[in-house]
């Protein structure tokens, strides 16, 4: 099932992202969708997030989807040119795989093989035009493909709460053009930042689902804070992090302060999106919490 | 030669869209390079400003540029009419940024940049690449490149598309790894590819901070005080550890009655006159000219014609037969209260005791003390940028006190409010030495100046110590400034504290070839030859003789010939055996000229004898410092064609004003 | 124009066996050549001749300078050469019988045109962008060369590859900005044509 026929239908969409092993062993990963993701409509599967090698996100998709859950395909154009990620692109299809996130991907330099070449023959603008072309039954060389061309939703990222939100918006409106159907958000923790955001992004009446990642302590936040691309955390929420240290290594915080944002933004937005990394047990009291699930 | 084209023209198609909605171009064109040079402009403005025309689009204005990517002589060259709203640029991507990042308005590319040629050095054009991947296999290879010469740059052996040894990209491209094998075959290392183990390319090397530090390192290097300017081997180790010792008189001296800038010296002296050290052999011949000493006691032998040591012409020349008693003349005697003379009466006393600017271009000294203009500093030349030279840095070492009483007498005589000396950071002694001997004197200070060559050049110094630019055709007094070197303030201060004459100077016998090296006191119109036979002679026969540094020293056939008053050294170096081919266009010699020249240009015109277009290329501002010809990648010898130039534009100047 | 710099004294003393004679390229000092420490390690290896010259790439120009050098150099095993990979190829070239190995490696300068190392870069793609993105040149101004603008690497205006590189592109949008040209980022998927680098090159 394609997503976009649920924004299509009004609903609130919830996802969640996990991580594929270091290894080729899946089975736990399974094994923590079929517990605590049930209530979600869709598992986003990375693909070597952080430039970090993983198990392939394809393989994942399709262990999850074998389970019966519906597996949305990270593509970043950074370890293949446009033959292989077109190719991964039809065996996703062939796997029944619908759901696509197109990114360009981290730099390799940054990642634990960081030798290795970094391609970007495409970037995430014109992967998703790739899709576009695929889905009109031609590949990017004009040639074309045989039988009945896929269909996917399409799917973007953007930073909502970026240092550089203009440029974001510019480079939204081209993934838009692109045929972006939906729209993923770099985790916010700043409401006020994403609301305004989103006043400016409305206009082009693409979906947006709003990224979160559940605070674990105030070294965390801080950390990406200052490091990672398109996040910001106030102050606020690092003082209330360090407030109770035994309620927030319990999680009870990071739940409280993920629940309290989906409920300042959920009228601005159209999805919510839990990048659990490692605490997928919480997702469903972040759910209840912020009153999307019984 | 092959085109090496390095951009082309964008298409009409690509163009007429392109100019839809602007109006109002002003068209920079680069002129290109590696490429064969041929002195007219490139065709792709022409056709563009065609297209535009035809689009009815007004041009502003237009300007062709020789290496555009050249912030700093391109800035100069941008002056955008009024009116203008766009700017269109054919050049490769480099030229195109660095407009853009020049101008207020937007910018346009009107060309595409093409990787047509190999090489790509900035020297020769030839066939063989390199990618600059950071980790060279060439040693595994045979020297071969598995990177460019691959087209899969594959660095484990070859693939399967290689058929009857050509590339499956190309029937035209030999398959890298088959000449591999068949050249590791040919030298009985075959086996050694086998032994190789799996090599896995790293493409982190390559990053952007290790190129970008060292983008800024070189680019504070060649920017360090003044544009350009280069950084030869300095081989100063060969002689600057010996101190000066007194060259024992020769049994003849010829002395030659021209030896500085100007008029030569009247003899006043005939074949048969008895003469005494420092006493006056030779009477100014006009007011830019210099009297002329003999530099030892004995008997004239003849006043004739002799060889000249830097000009190859015969000159009138004094020759003395020593009488080995070195008898001082009656004139030689000290100076009474020299602070209470006139500026008159002092510089009387320069001119009359011969001082001549010892650097080498023998500028009479006197001259410069009675400026037309107000003077607020006196610069001394204490940097001796030209390699192997170590003469100047002995003086300041051993004459420390003469140099700095020296630079107070110019002082006082220019008016000057203060002075400097100028050091290049190789001679650490000679700084603390001089820092310590100044630290008192209020208005005089130590400048340190990182080693670039041509650094003692007046306008380079000037720049370098003071921050102010020398217009073109203007000279140091017009921004208020005498320089001077430190020899000749030493000279200055034997004049004033002992009543010498210039009859004797420090000089420095040195180079690979010269058995053993050293820097000697040095009486005017000692044979060369003497000079290298006392320094143990020469270790090859196949050298060359330079009278000076290597950069700007003349060189000489005839050792015979005597050292004069601006012989600073005596060098025996390697021949050089180059050819010179055709001009690439590399700009390197545009990179390094401190009078930001475009030197490419000379031998061109020289041969056209253009001199009009000698004259627009300024090519009077050349000091013939020669670092074009060091750096130039085809080895052309441009000074040669730069004296042609100056020589045809003064002659077509002359002609004009008749 | 390339920077070079010395292979690690033990990859050097690896290959620099049995007669070994230096030859070492002072053409692009003004570029960069690590000269002090190429003369250092010429010492410590004590080989039977050092010819130090200039413009080796150029073939012609190796031959004139080498030719009074050339008993030794046929006497030699090994030929050392201290300069770019293109000037130990073309001394590969002139030596196919002998080994010919690289002491130095080399890495890639911007500018390349020929004058000095320049603040610029063209990796002559062939395809000019400079026209959409205000003069700034995306191939080489962004780490990933991207052509249809940010990434979500960008953080302070910086590049997720290094604190000190700015972005390209949030450069590219100040320029736009700046010169009223924002519209020339709304323009459909671009898609480099890496096949143009090949065809130019043949």
């Amino acid at each position: 099932m394609r997503i976009s026929e649920l924004f299509k239908k009004g609903e609130m969409v919830i996802t969640a992202e996990v991580g594929p092993p270091k290894g080729c062993h899946p089975e736990h990963l399974i094994h923590e969708a079929d517990e605590f993701l049930k209530d979600v409509t869709a598992i986003n599967v990375t693909d070597s997030q952080s430039s970090k090698m993983r198990m392939g996100s394809l393989a994942t998709c399709k262990g999850l989807k074998d389970a019966g859950h519906e597996a949305i395909f990270q593509l970043t154009c950074r370890d293949r040119n446009r033959i292989a990620l077109q190719a991964d692109l039809l065996s996703a299809a062939y796997f029944g795989i619908e759901n696509l996130l197109l990114l360009t991907g981290d730099h390799p330099s940054v990642g634990d093989n960081p030798q290795a070449k970094p391609v970007f023959d495409l970037d995430s603008v014109s992967l998703l035009h790739a899709v576009g072309e695929l889905e009109k039954g031609v590949d990017l060389g004009g040639n074309e493909l045989e039988g009945a061309p896929p269909k996917f939703c399409k799917g973007a990222v953007v930073s909502a709460c970026s240092d550089s939100v203009d440029v974001q918006l510019a480079k939204m409106e081209q993934k838009v053009k692109a045929g972006a159907e939906y729209f993923q958000t770099q985790a916010v923790y700043d409401s006020e930042k994403f609301i305004k955001f989103m006043e400016r992004a409305k206009q082009f009446g693409v979906p947006v689902m709003l990224g979160l990642i559940i605070p674990k302590n105030a070294g965390m936040v801080n950390y990406m804070s200052k490091n990672v691309p398109g996040i910001s955390v106030p102050e606020a929420i690092v003082d209330e992090l360090k407030a109770d240290k035994e309620k927030t290594s319990s999680g009870a915080t990071g739940v409280e302060i993920t629940a309290r944002i989906i409920k300042e933004c959920k009228d601005y937005c159209q999805g919510i999106h839990i990048m659990a990394l490692g605490w997928e047990k919480f997702v469903p009291d972040v759910l209840k919490m912020a009153g999307l699930k019984a | 030669m092959e085109d090496y084209t390095k951009f082309r023209l964008k298409s009409r198609d690509e163009i007429v869209p392109l100019l839809e909605g602007k109006d109002n171009l002003f068209v920079v064109a680069c002129n290109k390079c590696f490429k064969e040079f041929e002195n007219a402009d490139e065709p792709e403005r022409g056709e563009f400003e065609k297209i535009a025309a035809e689009q009815g689009k007004k041009i502003t204005g237009c300007v062709n540029v020789d290496f555009l990517c050249n912030k700093t002589t391109t800035q100069n060259k941008l002056e955008l009419p009024t009116g203008t709203e766009n700017v269109a640029v054919i050049s490769c991507g480099l030229g195109i940024q660095t407009v853009a990042d020049l101008s207020d308005m937007p910018v346009y590319a009107a060309a595409d940049s093409v990787k047509s040629y190999d090489g790509h050095h900035g020297m020769a054009l030839t066939t063989v690449r390199c990618d600059g991947c950071g980790q060279c296999y060439l040693n595994l290879t045979g020297g071969i490149c598995p990177i460019v010469d691959c087209s899969k740059s594959l660095v484990n052996g070859q693939c399967g598309g290689s058929k009857n040894f050509k590339c499956e990209v190309s029937k035209d491209k030999d398959c890298a790894w088959d000449k591999i094998h068949e050249r590791l075959a040919a030298q009985g290392r075959a086996a050694e590819i086998l032994n190789v183990p799996v090599q896995l390319r790293d493409h982190s090397k390559v990053n952007f901070k290790f190129i970008d530090d060292y983008v800024k390192s070189i680019r504070e290097k060649r920017f360090e005080g003044y544009y350009g300017g280069i950084h030869p081997s300095e081989y100063k180790e060969l002689a600057e550890f010996f101190p000066l010792k007194t060259f024992p008189a020769p049994d003849n001296v010829v002395i030659p009655l021209s030896q500085h800038a100007g008029a030569p010296a009247q003899a006043i002296v005939a074949a048969g006159d008895t003469v005494k050290t420092g006493q006056k052999i030779g009477e100014a011949g006009g007011f830019i000219s210099s009297t002329i000493h003999s530099s030892v006691s004995g008997t004239v032998t003849a006043v004739e014609e002799r060889l000249h040591p830097t000009t190859g012409v015969q000159v009138m020349s004094v020759v003395i037969k020593s009488d080995g008693k070195d008898e001082l003349h009656e004139s030689v005697k000290p100076v009474q209260n020299w602070e209470s003379l006139s500026v008159d009466e002092i510089a009387d006393i320069v001119r009359e005791k011969g001082i001549v600017g010892m650097g080498g271009a023998g500028f009479p000294t006197a001259v410069k003390l009675k400026s037309p203009k107000p003077i607020d500093t006196v610069l001394l030349n204490g940097c001796e940028c030209e390699p192997l030279l170590t003469c100047d840095h002995r003086v300041m070492l051993e004459f420390a006190d003469d140099v700095i009483f020296g630079l107070k007498v110019l002082i006082k005589t220019t008016g000057a409010e203060k002075g400097m000396i100028v050091i290049e950071d190789n001679k650490h002694d000679a700084i603390e030495l001089l820092e310590k001997k100044t630290a008192d004197i209020p208005n005089i200070g130590i400048v340190v100046a990182k080693t670039k060559y041509p650094q003692g050049a007046e306008k380079m110094l000037i720049k370098r110590a003071l921050g102010k630019s020398v217009p073109s055709g203007a000279l140091p007094l017009d921004v208020g400034v005498v320089v001077s070197n430190v020899s000749t303030v030493k000279a200055v201060s034997d004049a004033i504290q002992k009543g010498m004459p210039l009859i004797e100077r420090a000089v420095t016998v040195t180079g690979p070839y010269i058995k053993n090296p050293g820097n000697y006191m040095v009486k005017v119109g000692t044979p060369v030859q003497s000079l290298i036979d006392h320094c143990g002679g020469l270790t090859s026969d196949d050298v060359t003789i330079k009278l000076g540094g290597p950069m700007m020293g003349f060189e000489i056939e005839n050792f015979d010939v005597p050292m004069i008053k601006g012989t600073n050294g005596i060098i025996a170096i390697e021949p050089d055996v180059s050819e010179a081919s055709d001009c690439i266009k590399c700009g390197r010699c545009a990179d390094v000229c401190p009078m930001e020249l475009l030197p490419l240009y000379y031998p061109k015109l020289a041969m056209a004898q253009d001199w009009t277009g000698a004259n627009d290329k300024s090519v009077r501002d050349c000091m013939e410092c020669g670092c074009c010809e060091f750096i130039c990648s085809s080895k052309i010898p441009l000074r040669y064609s730069i004296k042609q130039c100056k020589k045809g534009v003064i002659e077509q100047a002359q002609k004009e004003g008749k | 124009m390339l920077i070079t710099v010395l292979k690690s004294k033990e990859d050097i003393e690896c290959v620099a066996k049995g007669k070994t004679i230096c030859v070492t390229c002072e053409g692009c000092k003004e570029v960069h050549f690590p000269e002090v420490e190429a003369i250092e390690l010429v010492k410590e290896l004590n080989p039977t001749g050092n010819v130090i010259t200039e413009y080796v790439c150029n073939p012609d120009n190796l031959k004139v300078q080498l030719a009074k050098h050339m008993d030794k150099l046929n006497a030699a095993d090994t030929v050392l050469v201290f300069s770019c990979g293109v000037g130990v190829q073309t001394v590969s070239d002139n030596f196919r019988d002998k080994k010919v190995y690289a002491a130095c490696d080399t890495y890639p300068l911007p500018g390349g045109q020929g004058v000095t190392p320049l603040e610029f870069d063209c990796e002559q793609c062939g395809e000019c962008y400079l026209n959409g993105t205000g003069g700034i040149c995306p191939i080489t101004a962004c780490s990933k060369s991207l052509v249809n603008g940010q990434c979500g690497g960008c953080k302070d205006g910086k590049c997720e590859v290094d604190k000190e590189m700015d972005c390209g592109w949030e450069r590219i949008y100040k320029r736009l900005e700046k010169l009223g040209l924002l519209d020339e980022m709304r323009y459909p998927a671009k898609l480099r044509n890496f096949n143009l680098m090949y065809e130019e090159s043949k």
